[in-house]
């Protein structure tokens, strides 16, 4: 393995133009018998952003540690910048930003020891004070780690993922347990690194989180990749939504076109791929009768239903108990 | 929100730019841990009054004063003692504390490789044993109990070789152990067993000739014969030796010692996890 390729060639003309930073082939992993991530394969380029959704136990953390060279696949490859994040942990590592999803720091150095200490086993860190600038942490640099809320360490954690100025910056729930503001304020500073050229994976719980942030969504079910693409294409898997109520003494419905009837009257519930004519359809009907639809709600495809839809198959098969974050 | 370097400058930066050595970024945890260790006041307490009562004693219980100056033997078991019941014992407290906390697997995700952590997170504890052996043999020479070591290498040796088998040995037992509280308890059989056949209390050759022979293959008899033999100038049997003759005797016990620093080498690699089980 020659490790990173410093200069990748452009081979590609989309907006990811540049050779994959982060390639996935088939990436396999085991626990003994349990099978937690079952073959999934995707790519991610410089200057992008790919979110891997599921619920807890869909494999999410366990594919993640293979990226951030914390653990062996068991079959498949990985390949970071070129790399094998575990072998060429040399030319790897000076290019990977990890936030872990739970990870701790010594309670007793206070942020600025911290992160100078982080700073001084790095390559090329960024300075302390742009380091605590980026996070807001400024005006504490000298408080305990031990002393900070919740929404503080999380935050010195991103910090410090972001501290070597990563190519590659893999996020395993960056905002969880975030109040709205300071999650507004990593997205930010995704966006920013995403401006640079880096390439980031992350995951989530946050359907919001992944809309606003991801260029491509997988989501993952029981180890294995169920939906892939962007998250209007995602979205666009699902049936809009017509729900509305009808009085006792209202007429059956009449066909609509290309309309699946969920649930009748009198609380009616419709599922459309064309929600505009199927709409347009219902209103005519229900003027030419004069009936008042109470509760009218219309509403578009979304990636939540996209998720639900998957996540509900996940409740089905038996492996929901299974440990997702086995080593976090 | 604040600005940031971009990432494509930094990139360029970062290709062309080496790294810190291995030796720089131990440095920097080791001098983060060891600050965290200064901040434990009852710890800084406790490895400053451990050496010094060690050395009170000998005044205190009337040794002392005799023909045979008993400084050097007082380092001997200061080194025994130490390496067993400080460096391994609170190394492997601190391994499965720091594993537990998840401050582990966050070291390992930057550039510092698995050894340079382990390393960096045992130098206070490393620096501690050293001090205090230091610190024994000062306080001894002080109430002129001290005599020049017939060679100063072995017990060098004993005591770096010795403080490096009790990392790698408490990184192994790890394994075992759950919480640090429990570690008191895993490391008992090791510490018992070892400390007793290691000729610290009695010298081997009281015992039986077959059992005296298996307690000199015990990991800490090594340490404690290489001290011994430079420092007192006394074989595992408690005869006189030469410096020629120290180095004769030294052979088997740093075969031993190397021995064991392979297998514990190979045990931690093995046992070593750096997350909790969950």
């Amino acid at each position: 393995m020659t490790g990173v390729d410093a200069h990748p060639t452009r081979t590609r003309t989309s907006r990811s133009g540049d050779a994959p930073a982060v390639e996935v082939v088939d990436l396999q992993r085991r626990y003994g018998s349990f099978e937690a991530v079952r073959g999934i394969s995707f790519e991610v380029h410089p200057g992008e952003v790919f979110a891997l959704l599921g619920v807890n136990g869909a494999g999410k953390t366990s594919a993640l540690e293979v990226l951030e060279g914390l653990a062996r696949p068991d079959g498949g490859t990985v390949r970071v910048l070129g790399g094998d994040p575990r072998r060429d942990h040399a030319t790897v590592r000076p290019h990977l930003g990890v936030l872990l999803q739970s990870s701790g720091l010594p309670g007793d150095l206070t942020v600025g020891e911290t992160v100078t200490t982080w700073a001084r086993t790095l390559t090329d860190p960024r300075p302390v004070e742009e380091a605590l600038a980026q996070v807001d942490m400024t005006g504490r640099a000298d408080v305990r780690v031990r002393s900070l809320s919740g929404g503080e360490r999380r935050r010195l954690d991103l910090a410090l993922a972001l501290l070597g100025r990563p190519r590659v910056l893999v996020l395993d729930e960056p905002t969880t347990g975030l109040d709205p503001e300071s999650r507004r304020t990593v997205w930010s500073l995704v966006r920013e690194m995403v401006r640079g050229g880096t390439a980031v994976v992350l995951t989530t719980h946050h359907l919001e989180e992944a809309e606003e942030l991801a260029d491509r969504i997988a989501i993952l079910r029981s180890g294995r990749i169920e939906l892939e693409g962007t998250p209007t294409e995602i979205a666009a898997t699902q049936p809009a939504t017509i729900r509305f109520d009808l009085g006792p003494a209202a007429p059956p419905l009449p066909p609509l076109p290309g309309v699946r009837v969920v649930t009748p009257s009198p609380r009616v519930e419709l599922h459309t791929h064309d929600l505009q004519p199927a709409l347009t359809a219902l209103l005519a009907w229900a003027a030419d009768r004069e009936l008042t639809l109470t509760g009218l709600q219309a509403r578009a495809a979304s990636l939540e239903r996209a998720f639900l839809a998957v996540a509900d198959g996940a409740t089905t098969t038996s492996d929901r108990s299974t440990p997702e974050s086995r080593s976090a | 929100m604040p600005t940031a370097t971009t990432a494509s400058t930094a990139s360029t930066a970062a290709s062309s730019a080496t790294g810190p050595s291995r030796t720089r970024r131990t440095l920097a945890l080791a001098r983060a841990e060891t600050r965290l260790f200064l901040r434990n006041r009852t710890a800084v307490v406790n490895s400053l009054l451990l050496p010094l009562l060690l050395v009170a004693a000998v005044p205190v219980l009337g040794f002392g004063g005799g023909e045979i100056q008993v400084g050097p033997r007082l380092v001997v078991s200061a080194i025994g003692v130490m390496l067993v019941f400080l460096t391994y014992t609170n190394l492997l407290a601190t391994f499965v504390a720091r594993r537990e906390d998840l401050v582990l697997q966050r070291m390992r995700t930057g550039e510092l490789t698995g050894a340079e952590v382990l390393l960096g997170t045992a130098a206070p504890t490393l620096l501690i044993t050293f001090g205090q052996v230091a610190l024994v043999g000062a306080g001894t020479a002080a109430l002129g109990e001290w005599t020049a070591p017939v060679d100063v290498v072995l017990p060098l040796v004993a005591l770096i070789g010795g403080g490096a088998l009790m990392l790698l040995l408490a990184a192994a037992s790890t394994a075992f152990t759950r919480t640090s509280e429990s570690a008191q308890i895993t490391a008992l059989p090791l510490l018992l067993v070892s400390t007793t056949l290691s000729g610290l209390f009695f010298p081997l050759s009281v015992l039986p000739d077959p059992l005296a022979t298996a307690a000199r293959f015990l990991p800490l008899t090594p340490i404690v014969e290489l001290s011994q033999l430079g420092l007192a100038g006394l074989t595992w049997s408690g005869a006189a030796v030469d410096w020629a003759g120290a180095w004769t005797a030294a052979l088997l016990p740093l075969a031993v010692l190397a021995a064991w620093l392979g297998v514990g080498g190979s045990l931690a690699r093995r046992g070593f996890r750096w997350a909790p089980r969950r």
